[in-house]
């Protein structure tokens, strides 16, 4: 593998200087999102395993207060979405922001940095108090009040730098479908928000149109953070990694908008049939479905932009991950739509197919995405490549089945709890079918959450060592196989 | 800079009108919903309808535990789910009730700041638990230990919420009557925190069913029919 061409060229040369002169302005900020999400991903993902365990076993560890299954879930769910997930988020946004602007961070860095450090302390603030018996219970904001203000200045600090690259660097004729996404989640994360926030926490007596809020915060941020978070990564990695542009502007710009326009309109559905007028829940599983549309035309580009370079996903572990990660792209629409549809939502509703969901859009879809980035962004920052094959390896393969058993058994459970629930004959009956009945499936959850967490802490552990700056000192990168020399072309190591 | 600001206002336009339509028209309409007053001749009824506010220091201990993690609080249609139909799920505990328990609507929820409307359903739906519900002292045996009642219960054991105390004199007439296997040791006995008796009062006072005004006497007028 060869990072430079044989003929040396002054232009080349000149893009890597700028390069790296980009990616030191980032790297103070950027690392240490990256190494405190992994942290609290790993916390999560051992949250998740006691969740599932007390679920099953609640005497489990003795009876005590503290971890309880109705505080333990949501400090798990709290500490993937806020401790890991924006977290990610945020540095993946920032460098490919620089990068794909051209512009260099321009001082603010310490802001940068001690933004991230608070972000950190209220997370971690909000966490405990969950567990000792201060959540709010409102699903994905269980953390107190005085949480969400601090959460929310910390955020502008960082996407106001990112906005301000994009609008220094707009160029007309560029083609920026990657930044469209970053800009897009940038902007509208702050506006969800603030709005699920200023009603939930500041308005007196919205009953139940606050819980309908409540479902519409969660799918938001899901469709317009975390995917656009996402799909944006996979825009940029993959032609920069597969060497071939993206197939079509056209379902580029379409994915985007269509995406933009439903996006904001669902969620309540997860309450049909229930109190909120019934036009609001309507909209809401119409919404849910269409998204397939957003979701199929990004599925389809993705798919076109891979083809024929199939060999650089079993070489690239960036490409690996990023590849799995939009290939679960598709299947969180399809559940998605699933527990919006009125004729299997009336089975899926309150059943565990709504994890399966949260799962797949933040974990199986997300988070690959996130590991894909970080596994290409981290050497170009630390300035050495991944000590081990084998721990990259480990952490995908780890990933890639427990994520897939999670997401499959918590809908198969779903399916099955929602048909006990709604099963004639079980109308005089105790709940006694349902718990045994969905038994082995939080078992399996439990024990693939178990796998990976394994693998979390060993991701956890090669990205201190890369951030130590205890990498290989090689120009060659850590490529997961070695068949042949040639599969990836040279600006994928840019 | 000009294709900045349009791409922007897209932003904001594609987003902004969701928002409007579905979140801030929504709440400044139904942020000040009341009370409506029954139709004495219409609903056979007097008052106000909901007629009791929420017990908000139960609610406190139940969302502080986090309890809409395993349990809602909403009974969807028949058309959607069987939870109409469900044995003691209504006001008539009767096995085959004349008609189905009703949907939940916005009022049943008035006051409260957050409708606990539920996550998941591990355990039974509680909108209208107080009708079903045993008396307080069977209800504190079953969140001291959930097990006591049913050995394949998931439910944790809030054991927090009670106190292990000595007997000193007379056992206290607060003393929980547990089964032997879960009894407190010789000379112990159990009793609720004020905390329990809030949560338990909360419990006892889940009753989401009281007929709608104006649609009461449909229902009332359609189960002598099928008698």
């Amino acid at each position: 593998m060869q990072t430079t061409p044989a003929t040396p060229d002054t232009d080349l040369q000149a893009d890597n200087l700028r390069r790296a002169a980009i990616d030191k302005s980032v790297k103070g900020p950027v690392l240490f999102l990256f190494t405190n999400g992994a942290f609290w991903l790993m916390l999560s993902t051992v949250l998740g395993v006691l969740a599932a365990i007390k679920l099953v076993e609640p005497g489990f560890l003795g009876d005590c207060q503290f971890i309880s299954y109705g505080r333990l879930q949501p400090a798990h769910i709290n500490a993937l979405v806020y401790g890991w997930g924006v977290q990610a988020a945020l540095g993946i946004m920032l460098w490919i922001m620089a990068r794909r602007s051209g512009q260099e961070l321009k001082g603010g860095k310490s802001l940068l940095i001690s933004a991230g450090v608070f972000w950190n302390i209220t997370v971690t603030l909000g966490i405990l108090s969950i567990i000792f018996g201060k959540s709010t219970s409102i699903e994905w904001l269980e953390m107190p009040k005085f949480v969400w203000p601090v959460l929310l200045l910390a955020f502008l600090c960082y996407a106001w730098p990112i906005a301000r690259m994009f609008g220094r660097a707009f160029r007309p004729e560029g083609f920026m479908v990657s930044t469209w996404y970053i800009l897009g989640a940038c902007f509208w994360f702050p506006w969800i928000f603030i709005t699920a926030n200023v009603a939930l926490h500041c308005l007196p007596n919205l009953g139940a149109i606050g819980a309908g809020i409540d479902a519409w915060y969660i799918h938001a941020v899901i469709l317009l953070f975390f995917v656009p978070v996402g799909v944006g990564a996979a825009y940029y990695f993959i032609p920069k990694i597969t060497g071939q542009p993206i197939a079509s502007a056209q379902l580029a710009s379409a994915g985007f908008w269509t995406l933009a326009v439903l996006g904001g309109w669902t969620g309540m559905q997860k309450y049909m049939g229930g109190p909120l007028p019934a036009w609001m829940t309507s909209v809401g599983a119409c919404a849910g479905v269409l998204l397939l549309i957003p979701v199929g035309l990004v599925g389809l580009n993705h798919h076109l932009t891979t083809l024929g370079k199939h060999s650089a996903v079993a070489t690239s572990p960036t490409l690996r991950f990023i590849f799995f990660g939009a290939l679960f792209y598709p299947v969180s629409g399809l559940i998605l739509a699933l527990n919006s549809a009125f004729w299997t939502g009336a089975s899926f509703q309150f059943t565990q197919s709504w994890y399966s969901f949260q799962v797949v859009s933040l974990y199986g879809f997300f988070s690959m995405c996130a590991f894909g980035a970080i596994y290409y962004i981290v050497p170009r920052l630390s300035g050495c490549e991944w000590l081990s094959v084998r721990l990259i390896r480990n952490h995908f393969w780890f990933s890639v089945y427990g994520v897939g058993t999670i997401v499959i058994m918590s809908l198969v459970a779903g399916w099955q709890q929602g048909n006990d629930l709604n099963n004639p004959e079980h109308w005089d009956q105790s709940f006694m079918n349902h718990v045994i009945n969905s038994r082995p499936y939080v078992v399996s959850r439990a024990v693939a959450w178990a796998l990976i967490s394994f693998s979390n802490i060993m991701f956890l552990l090669h990205l201190l060592l890369m951030v130590a700056g205890l990498g290989r000192r090689s120009s060659a990168p850590t490529l997961l196989e070695h068949h042949d020399d040639h599969a990836l072309p040279n600006e994928a190591h840019a | 800079m000009t294709n900045f600001r349009t791409f922007i206002l897209g932003l904001a336009a594609s987003f902004g009108l969701p928002w409007l339509c579905l979140i801030v028209l929504p709440a400044m309409q139904y942020e000040h919903l009341t009370p409506v007053a029954y139709d004495k001749d219409k609903d056979g009824v007097e008052g106000y309808f909901p007629p009791a506010p929420v017990n908000g220091q139960g609610q406190l201990v139940y969302i502080r535990e986090g309890c809409n993690q395993c349990h809602t609080q909403m009974i969807r249609p028949v058309q959607l789910g069987l939870d109409g139909w469900y044995k003691g799920w209504g006001q008539d505990q009767e096995g085959r009730p004349a008609a189905p328990v009703r949907p939940n609507v916005l009022r049943d929820y008035l006051s409260e700041k957050y409708a606990l409307l539920g996550i998941q359903r591990v355990g039974p739906d509680l909108a209208n638990f107080g009708w079903r519900a045993p008396d307080a002292n069977a209800l504190h045996v079953h969140l001291y230990a959930p097990r006591s009642v049913h050995d394949w219960s998931t439910m944790p054991s809030y054991k927090q919420l009670y106190k292990l105390q000595k007997i000193q004199g007379p056992v206290s007439d607060r003393a929980l009557k547990l089964p032997k296997h879960f009894a407190a040791p010789a000379g112990y006995e159990v009793v609720p925190t004020p905390e329990a008796d809030r949560l338990v009062e909360y419990l006892l006072s889940l009753k989401k069913d009281y007929p709608v005004p104006g649609q009461s006497a449909a229902v009332a007028a359609a189960a002598p029919a099928k008698k």
